[in-house]
């Protein structure tokens, strides 16, 4: 379950802590990228597997319709509430009369065994990871890119952009992130959601996306900021300065590429957050909406079939813990890669 | 030092050890599995009501808690199966034979009657609350559209006019009902808990956050309306032929999880549900508690699928033929756990009027004719029109839906579905603007009279109310005449008529698409003597009145 990341926030990397960690390493004339991976390599070869890992659940994931289309020979929104199949010369109920759905029959039709509507659940597995993946990735870029931008501006503008910034922020954060998402995601369960042009229809994805991805942002904007006013305090930026560059040009040449190591080291952990926070919403009945699977709405179906059907709860609960597991040890293998100093941490 | 932290220890492993034990004990003596309530006091867990006013609530969840604090001028008698559907004099001294033909109902208020405030109960509060059930736009305000004056007050819109067809006199304790035609099903609508008198002052033309004072056996009060209603005994309650309060309080808890009720009740949290279980926690209930758990098609239901005729692409009759033909009993039996009787007629079994007439669409116990399905969809001409199924969250409604949502796909249509809260549900898509194109809908009898199925569902004079139960928006000339010339006659009297009736709206005209009748279930706590005290009601589905303790 995630909960709010830990406030200690304080990433001590920057450009110095790669001149520094490479001095002490003897590496001359690698970039900072290069260095990291050669570290990753070299130090965390548990992370690189969890890495692949996680690849390799995108990939099954991604092969969703090879699967639906090939062996199981169904979509994963068709019922098949009153059909049979054939188990050991059997003919077996997909469902029976009084609404128990077929456990796993580890062959291609209902690998995974059915939901009480006969819904395949190995299909509906891989189609609700592409969702579940896709949500999390999507809400975790976009909380990034947000992040970014608001930190920056926040942190080297200072000031009243500084004060505004900061105390929107200050207000999303005091809000517990699963409630937030779930305010957040019932209100705009039933007319969808329309600022201006902008018009997303209740069922869109983009709405759980955009909820998870606002949720998260103080987490990961106010770090960025706290390394921004320290940024901006250094020789070089006041070099760019007195060289009589623009703000905004000292912000996108000179602070931001100081910035990627801090946002490649949150991503990972960032991603891990939105799956878990999308699986919360989905189990409440806020996110993913129906007819779409995810993994989190497949569990908060499963619970209620937790004795007939166990495999409808544990199947993706299972696949979740992997997903999570795998982005949360490569977030940590990377975060010591680019920084073994670093303190950034994300609570789950 | 050391002897100190152990005699901590020691002295706190016996705390705990004490605290264990007394929890048995309470165990022991509550014999309700933990609950330790006693017999004076009834825990229930419930969707809830799904509002707090008296003349607004719709589901049959308030229905059971509201017919404890209001009593009507005439009631249903407070007896299991049957006998429950007999009419009994409520406030009223007597049951009226009708006058003038058929048109005029006439009551005299028992004397010395007090609302459980102590106030006196007066023959124009009577009108007042026919008043507020008028203007604020209560679902049941067509069952009384038939009184002189209703539809020009309704037109007024000023609550401090003049119903002409209701004459009331304080002194004498007299109410007089004139009916514009003869309708033998007004005199059922009366006996509703929506119709009972309320104090005037207390009652005011604007929808109400906590409920009046009634006469009844209880009081209520809404504590929390999405968690909690507490219902009191009222010791100023005395009324020949309605049972007094068994239990000193009555608590509500409302939950939109039927897992956690059903939880409850085993655990002995909660002494009865209202829901009925589900998912795999059906099973095991069956297997366990048999001797606690019962189920009945009561009070007869009939579930089926609106279908808005005013909007593409059910306007077409086609389209609505082409649903009752790919719909499948069968399928729908298993989301149901098997307490689903598949049928194709509207009126259910066990009502008056029902006719047992040769489905048109097919057997209902058969597989469904998807073929011909496609076939009238594509002479609708709205092949690949987009549909939403509107449904709520209550179990197995979302499953209900989804299953629609892919009939509807397989036979060519482009269908999603949107999943309201069960509390705003009915009133959502009982606006015409919502604009619900087809949906989940329910009907359990209000009143044993089959003019409460198709008269209240698919007549155009059910449409004046701003949240109408005719959610298909059905306006037929055909079936309203007939209806008129129904009205008059009792239920009995008609009974073949109004099966034809029931026959051409759904063979003919497929106004709706019925797939089956619910078998409802009650199950107790441990300490309720569920053998003997059900409550089983034929209006009320559960009587809590008749509810009691094992001895």
């Amino acid at each position: 379950m995630a909960s709010e990341p830990a406030t200690d926030y304080a990433f001590q990397g920057g450009p110095g802590a790669f001149e520094e960690e490479a001095g002490h390493e003897e590496v001359h004339g690698l970039s900072p990228w290069r260095l990291a991976l050669r570290r990753l390599k070299r130090n965390n070869k548990v992370a690189i597997v969890f890495g692949v890992l996680f690849l390799l659940l995108v990939a099954i994931c991604l092969a969703a319709p090879l699967w639906a289309n090939g062996p199981a020979d169904t979509d994963p929104y068709k019922n098949h509430l009153t059909e049979t199949i054939v188990i050991d010369g059997k003919k077996t109920n997909v469902v029976s009369l009084d609404g128990v759905p077929i456990g796993p029959t580890w062959q291609g039709k209902f690998f995974l065994g059915a939901d009480t509507n006969g819904r395949d659940t190995a299909v509906r597995l891989l189609y609700g990871g592409r969702n579940s993946l896709l949500i999390g990735c999507a809400a975790a870029l976009i909380t990034a890119l947000l992040a970014v931008i608001l930190g920056i501006l926040a942190g080297f503008v200072r000031g009243f952009t500084d004060t505004v910034v900061s105390r929107t922020l200050d207000v999303i954060w005091a809000f517990p992130v699963l409630l937030l998402g779930v305010a957040l995601g019932t209100a705009l369960s039933l007319g969808g959601l329309e600022i201006g042009p902008i018009k997303l229809g209740a069922g869109s994805k983009l709405i759980p996306i955009l909820i998870i991805a606002i949720v998260y942002v103080p987490y990961m904007a106010r770090p960025i900021r706290g390394q921004v006013l320290a940024l901006r305090e250094k020789e070089f930026v006041e070099a760019a300065r007195a060289q009589g560059m623009r703000p905004s040009r000292i912000m996108l040449s000179e602070i931001l590429p100081n910035l990627s190591s801090t946002v490649i080291v949150f991503l990972p952990l960032m991603v891990a957050n939105a799956i878990l926070l999308e699986a919360a919403l989905g189990f409440l009945g806020v996110g993913v909406k129906a007819p779409e699977p995810s993994w989190g709405t497949m569990i908060g179906d499963g619970v209620k079939h937790i004795l007939s059907g166990p495999h409808l709860a544990i199947v993706p609960g299972g696949m979740l813990v992997l997903t999570v597991l795998a982005l949360n040890v490569f977030g940590d293998g990377v975060r010591d890669a680019f920084d073994p100093r670093s303190t950034v941490r994300m609570e789950h | 030092m050391r002897r100190f932290w152990w005699a901590i220890a020691a002295a706190l492993i016996a705390a705990a050890a004490m605290s264990v034990s007394a929890c048995g004990d309470d165990d022991d003596d509550g014999g309700g599995g933990g609950s330790g309530k006693g017999s004076a006091e009834l825990t229930v867990a419930s969707a809830g009501p799904d509002n707090a006013d008296p003349v607004l609530f719709q589901t049959v969840q308030a229905v059971q808690v509201f017919q404890l604090v209001y009593t009507p001028l005439v009631t249903y008698a407070h007896e299991e199966g049957e006998g429950g559907t007999e009419i009994i004099p409520g406030l009223a001294e007597e049951v009226p034979e009708p006058t003038n033909g058929g048109k005029t109902y006439e009551f005299t208020l028992r004397k010395g009657l007090e609302y459980s405030d102590g106030t006196p109960v007066k023959a124009s509060d009577f009108e007042n609350t026919m008043k507020r059930l008028l203007k604020l736009g209560s679902v049941w305000s067509s069952f009384y559209s038939g009184i002189v004056g209703v539809p020009e007050f309704q037109e007024a819109g000023d609550f401090g006019g003049d119903i002409k067809g209701i004459e009331t006199d304080d002194a004498s304790g007299k109410i007089t009902i004139n009916l514009t035609e003869p309708d033998t099903k007004v005199l059922f609508a009366l006996a509703e808990p929506y119709t009972a008198p309320t104090p005037a002052a207390k009652s005011p033309g604007k929808s109400l956050k906590q409920p009046p004072p009634g006469v009844g056996p209880y009081t209520l009060d809404v504590v929390d309306f999405t968690r909690k209603w507490v219902l009191t005994k009222n010791p100023r309650f005395d009324l020949p032929g309605i049972p007094k309060a068994k239990f000193n309080k009555i608590t509500v808890n409302v939950s939109d999880s039927v897992t956690k009720m059903t939880q409850d009740v085993i655990n002995g949290d909660a002494d009865f549900m209202t829901e009925d279980p589900t998912g795999d926690q059906l099973p095991e209930v069956r297997a366990k508690y048999k001797d606690r758990y019962s189920e009945a098609p009561n009070p007869p239901n009939t579930y089926y699928f609106f279908l808005n005729h005013k909007i593409p692409p059910f306007d077409k009759k086609e389209a609505r033929e082409a649903v009752n033909y790919a719909l499948d009993s069968r399928a729908l039996v298993r989301i149901f756990g098997g307490r689903l009787t598949p049928g194709c007629t509207f009126l259910p079994p066990d009502l008056v009027g029902y006719k047992n007439y040769d489905c048109k669409y097919g057997d209902p116990n058969g597989p469904p004719d998807i073929a011909k399905a496609k076939q009238l969809v594509k002479e609708s001409g709205y092949e690949g029109e987009k549909v939403t199924v509107w449904t709520n969250n209550k179990d197995p409604r979302p499953a209900i839906a989804d299953y629609y949502r892919d009939v509807l796909n397989e036979i060519g249509f482009d269908a999603d579905i949107k999943t309201l809260d069960q509390q705003v549900y009915f009133e959502q898509v009982g606006l015409e603007r919502t604009k619900a194109q087809t949906g989940f809908t329910d009907w359990y009898q209000d009143y044993p009279h089959p003019g409460d199925f198709i008269d209240v569902l698919l007549s155009t004079d059910s449409l004046q109310t701003e949240v109408t139960n005719n959610q298909g928006f059905v306006s037929d000339p055909t079936l309203d005449k007939k209806l008129d010339e129904l009205r008059p006659k009792t239920p009995e009297e008609a009974a073949d008529e109004w099966g034809a009736l029931d026959e051409y709206a759904v063979n003919d005209q497929a106004h709706v698409a019925p797939y089956g009748y619910e078998e409802s279930s009650s199950f107790f706590s441990e300490r309720m003597d569920a053998q003997n005290c059900s409550g089983v009601h034929p209006v009320y589905k559960n009587d809590w009145l008749l509810f009691c303790v094992k001895e």
